[in-house]
């Protein structure tokens, strides 16, 4: 029996792979990208944020979201995901001045713009996420939409 | 070739401009300075220039001095704080054409990996207003990208074409341009230590050897890479013999037959044992055209023989009957099962293939991020440092919570993770798409298995409900069937005879290699090559001797064939034996050795026309004591060369009366930095 008794046991933690999406540069890029193509006056809400976002992570998503921009009445988009470490991209996007946040909203600022463009002057880089967000544009989602999309969220309509 | 024409140093402090700026002569240039003046800050920054810091040990701004990225003193006692600094280097080719290469050390805007290259002379020249192009150092691609790389354009520039070697894992790369930098260039912190001492490793095995044979431009580089070529060749006809093995194994099995003389590796196929298939008929082996022969034998005897009558083999039928069932019975359960098991695999395949794409996306975006974070990094962004904007603390690079207390891969660690998992994926893949093409083959043959008993059974059973008074419908069957079969065996000789020819083919090949790797296997080097290397020999001896050498008769000093290196042979009984030249020789010998060597492969090739870019850099060689008298022998050595440039870099113990001993009466350029390299500059706008 004494053959297997274990003395100690010791654990040594190796770093883990985490997906390119939860990387604070990827994901500071895309909230760049998102308000430089798609947001009027490169402004945008936080709830549009995770609604483009939300419409990266999959092909079904994006045709979801495109489906709501070119043929609203046909369009089933009523919720969408909200993910944590956006926020977390943002506040480190505010902080390192990529962006700023005034009266609720989002705007990108010269060093987000300049990041921006460096990105697209790469090709291969972000191409779906840049591709998808030209096929948006700037007036694709406005807030209003958001507005009214996030009005039907409410249990009792009043 | 490469001439240095001048430097130029650009240090911003927090009270001004500062720097340094010199030009270079053609021939022997000593520079001369004391120990503290800055002088190897100017070595480092000639070798930075050219992205060779790798010599001093490390890459990009952090092998430079501080005078460079931190703190300027000047004068004595007073410091200035660094806010940015450049080094500009200008040079030329064999060809006349200059460049000017600008590299930041501190700066906000230009990251130490990328150079600009300018089509000019931007120190020299009057006409300041030149055009350049930027291109990167060090990054993957620096030494392969042909628009942006800049160290496959300096080798262009230099007129080298740098041979491809055989690294650690075999694959075929490229020797790197710093890898030749040591054979010229003597840094003085650690070049003095080793015969190339300070060449960086980049895993390429025998690197010295390499190095020296493009150096004096070696044959027996060419033999060796003509051997690699025959290496190779040789596993392409393996593989085609192998996948004409199998094809003819095959084939054997389609026609029901067995293939003899044939091995599994390529061999010489002689006429006297040909390859060829036995058919077994009646437990006795014939070949096929012995076999098509007693088929038509057979038919004939059909044809003259009366055909019975079905009443009289009705007993005969029934118990083939019988046994033909039995036999459907197990091939059909057989069937079911291996059809059950590949469609297993299908859908085993499938997933994985899934996953591969979903891995390859992975790996894509992961490629992505590193560039988007190297991108952040050039927009002076804390957190592509993976710092904290607001208190500067270090953070992970993951948008986890970070109170998960789990540590990211590096960005760099994870792409070569995914890629890892890829090839494993994809191993996966290539053995189960071959098991189940394997196994889809053997359904067919066993799916043609059954259909054939099915059919004769289908006859008999006919022939059991007939008229009892017919002819026996099944020996006619029989009769049709081996006329099919003289038919099909027939074009089986054929395709037996296309597949023998692709056999004689490769056996052809294979004795031209065998014939040409005997020729090749008695010697790599050719006669250029042992001049060439007796010269260099005979140069070593004789600087060894000029420069006082005492450690070892130069009767026992020989350059080994393994690498190139000198060496020194020691006789043990009847052999004799070759042991590294450092151990045998003092301090201040060995620093004899390197300066003998060094000048040697100058000399060599510049006697046979070869690859030495005639530029030779040494920093402090005045070490270990050795005195100024031989010191002297060693100066008076090089002032004699004609057509190299020389930059020696040397303090001559701080004092004049020493550079007097060392260097009266011989020709060369002085640069004297007088007190300290990096001094005030008037930074006023010039007056238009």
């Amino acid at each position: 029996m004494s053959d297997f008794t274990i003395k100690n046991i010791t654990f040594s933690k190796r770093p883990i792979s985490i997906p390119a999406d939860y990387r604070p540069a990827y994901k500071i890029a895309q909230i760049c990208l998102i308000l430089k193509h798609s947001c009027i006056g490169e402004k945008s809400s936080l709830l549009k944020f995770h609604l483009i976002s939300w419409a990266f992570k999959s092909i079904e998503n994006r045709k979801t979201l495109l489906t709501f921009i070119t043929d609203p009445k046909h369009s089933d988009l009523s919720v969408w995901g909200i993910e944590p470490t956006l926020n977390r991209a943002l506040h480190i996007a505010v902080a390192d001045n990529f962006c700023s946040y005034q009266n609720a909203n989002y705007k990108l600022e010269e060093k987000g713009l300049e990041f921006a463009k460096k990105i697209e002057e790469v090709k291969d880089i972000l191409a779906d996420e840049i591709a998808l967000l030209k096929q948006i544009g700037k007036r694709g989602i406005t807030e209003k939409s958001i507005q009214d999309l996030t009005n039907k969220w409410t249990l009792f309509n009043d | 070739m490469i001439k240095i024409n001048a430097i130029k140093i650009e240090v911003n402090t927090d009270s001004g401009l500062f720097g340094a700026d010199y030009e270079f002569s053609e021939g022997f240039n000593i520079i001369r300075g004391d120990n503290t003046s800055g002088k190897s800050s100017l070595f480092q920054s000639i070798l930075y220039c050219l992205g060779f810091e790798e010599l001093i040990g490390g890459k990009n701004e952090k092998t430079m001095q501080s005078v460079l990225k931190d703190i300027v003193e000047y004068p004595k006692g007073t410091s200035h704080r660094v806010l940015q600094s450049f080094v500009l280097l200008e040079f030329r080719n064999g060809k006349e054409e200059t460049i000017t290469v600008r590299r930041s050390v501190i700066s906000s805007s230009r990251a130490p990996q990328l150079v600009d290259v300018y089509n000019g002379a931007l120190l020299t020249g009057k006409n300041k207003a030149i055009s350049s192009q930027p291109m990167f150092i060090h990054d993957k691609g620096g030494a392969s990208d042909d628009i942006y790389g800049f160290h496959l354009f300096l080798e262009k520039f230099l007129g080298w074409n740098l041979p491809y070697v055989f690294n650690k894992t075999g694959e075929s790369r490229k020797i790197y341009i710093q890898q030749i930098a040591p054979s010229f260039i003597i840094e003085q912190k650690s070049g003095w230590s080793d015969f190339l001492a300070t060449m960086p490793f980049y895993s390429l095995t025998n690197k010295e050897a390499r190095v020296i044979e493009f150096l004096l431009n070696l044959d027996v580089y060419e033999n060796k890479q003509v051997r690699q070529n025959l290496i190779t060749s040789k596993r392409i006809l393996d593989d085609k013999w192998a996948r004409l093995y199998k094809q003819l194994n095959r084939f054997a099995e389609r026609g029901g037959g067995k293939i003899i003389n044939l091995e599994s590796k390529p061999t010489i196929l002689n006429n006297t044992n040909p390859i060829s298939i036995l058919l077994s008929h009646e437990g006795k082996n014939y070949s096929i055209p012995d076999f098509i022969e007693i088929q038509n034998e057979q038919l004939i005897e059909l044809e003259t023989r009366i055909i019975p009558k079905v009443s009289e083999k009705i007993e005969q039928n029934e118990a083939k009957i019988d046994s033909l069932t039995e036999s459907i019975n197990a091939v059909t359960l057989n069937y079911e099962l291996l059809s059950e098991e590949v469609g297993f695999d299908r859908d085993k395949l499938k997933r994985y293939e899934i996953q591969l794409e979903s891995l390859k996306e992975d790996l894509r975006k992961n490629k992505g991020a590193q560039k988007v974070k190297k991108l952040g990094a050039e927009l002076d962004s804390k957190m592509a440092h993976d710092l904290c904007p607001t208190c500067e603390q270090p953070i992970k690079d993951s948008l986890l919570p970070s109170d998960i207390a789990q540590n990211p891969m590096l960005i760099e660690d994870n792409i070569i993770f995914i890629e890892a998992q890829i090839k494993m994926i994809k191993v996966y893949i290539e053995g189960l798409a071959f098991n189940v093409s394997e196994k889809e083959e053997r359904l067919n043959r066993i799916r043609m298995n059954l259909s054939n008993k099915r059919q004769s059974l289908r006859g008999l059973k006919r022939e059991l409900i007939s008229d009892d008074r017919l002819p026996s419908e099944l020996e006619i069957e029989k009769k049709l069937n081996i006329k099919k079969r003289i038919e099909f065996y027939n074009r089986y000789l054929e395709d037996f005879n296309e597949l023998l020819d692709e056999a004689k083919q490769l056996s052809a090949e294979h004795e031209k290699l065998l014939k040409d790797t005997e020729k090749l296997q008695s010697d790599f080097f050719s006669v250029t090559d042992r001049k060439k290397l007796d010269y260099l020999l005979s140069q070593f001896k004789r600087l060894l001797f000029e420069f006082d050498y005492k450690s070892k008769s130069s009767d026992f000093i020989d350059i080994s064939l393994d690498n190139y290196l000198p060496v020194a042979q020691k006789q043990f009984g009847d052999d004799l034996k070759s042991y590294d030249l450092r151990f045998d020789s003092s301090a201040s010998d060995f620093i004899r050795c390197i300066w003998a060597y060094t000048c040697s492969l100058y000399l060599t090739s510049n006697n046979f026309d070869a690859n030495h870019p005639k530029l030779l850099m040494f920093d402090e060689p005045k070490q270990q004591d050795i005195s100024l008298i031989h010191f002297r022998s060693f100066l008076t050595e090089l002032s004699s060369y004609s057509g190299v440039q020389i930059l020696l870099f040397a303090s001559f113990e701080n004092s004049d009366e020493s550079y007097q001993i060392a260097t009266e009466g011989l020709d060369f350029n002085l640069i004297y930095i007088d007190k300290k390299l990096i001094k005030p500059i008037d930074n006023k706008p010039l007056a238009s």
